[in-house]
């Protein structure tokens, strides 16, 4: 039996630099979490998380709203990365090897630009169901 | 009035640019660590070093015109060009290269990477 999906991590967006949309065009989008540091607000989505467990990996899920990208590739430094600073690096480009040590790549889907309210969740198999 | 000392910071294993001479002023003081954790290892060091004053960037917000040096844990995207933009000398913990939407921006003379605190000498 498949035990339920556990949440690695899940958010609501508190603010949109005006940077955003312009990289959503290019399929990334760079979350900081609110406290950030000022100098990094015009590129990046602010949120204020409510689980920061961490540990994602390939084949999660990653829900925008009601949008759903499975986690492609996960660098090496993204799971710290988004543990301590609530920092992500979703790139939308179906890579399978990260190319940037703090990337998470996500299918190749188009991105939409977030707003105040929007949630994302990122959901994975719980580990007892690894072999 | 605080003496300061110079620094040089070089590229560790697997990273890029530099080496960088880093010497804080009365007008510069600030080593400035927008890292996980608080202050990273390597800010303690520069700052331990220089004489220069280690400040936690998710803590409080300093002026730019304030920094010698931005020290930061960055996975290739987002930060990594942010200060070399600001002209603020940057080293990154982890090893890497310029990339993501600021890669214009990182030259070997403002930025370096892979750097562990063994890598900051006295200049």
């Amino acid at each position: 039996m498949t035990p339920p999906p556990q949440t690695r991590y899940s958010t609501t967006v508190t603010a949109v630099g005006e940077q955003v949309a312009e990289f959503v065009d290019h399929g990334l989008l760079i979350w900081f979490a609110e406290g950030a540091p000022e100098e990094l607000h015009f590129f990046s989505v602010l949120h204020r998380p409510t689980v920061t467990t961490g540990g994602v990996r390939p084949g999660d899920t990653v829900r925008i709203d009601d949008r759903a990208y499975r986690v492609t590739a996960v660098g090496e430094v993204a799971n710290d990365n988004m543990v301590n600073l609530g920092h992500m690096d979703l790139k939308a480009n179906g890579e399978v090897e990260p190319p940037l040590p703090g990337d998470i790549c996500l299918e190749e889907l188009p991105l939409s630009e977030p707003r105040p309210g929007t949630t994302l969740v990122i959901e994975g198999e719980a580990d007892e169901a690894v072999p | 009035m605080a003496e300061y000392k110079a620094v040089r910071v070089e590229a560790g294993r697997g990273g890029w640019g530099g080496p960088l001479t880093i010497k804080p002023t009365a007008d510069r003081p600030l080593v400035y660590s927008v890292t996980g954790g608080g202050i990273h290892p390597v800010a303690q060091r520069i700052a331990d070093l220089t004489g220069g004053e280690a400040f936690d960037g998710f803590k409080s917000s300093a002026p730019f015109d304030k920094i010698a040096v931005a020290v930061i844990d960055c996975g290739g995207t987002a930060r990594v060009g942010v200060y070399p933009m600001k002209k603020v000398p940057t080293v990154d913990v982890h090893a890497t290269s310029p990339a993501g939407p600021l890669a214009m921006f990182i030259k070997e003379d403002i930025f370096v990477s892979g750097v562990g605190p063994d890598n900051v000498k006295e200049a």
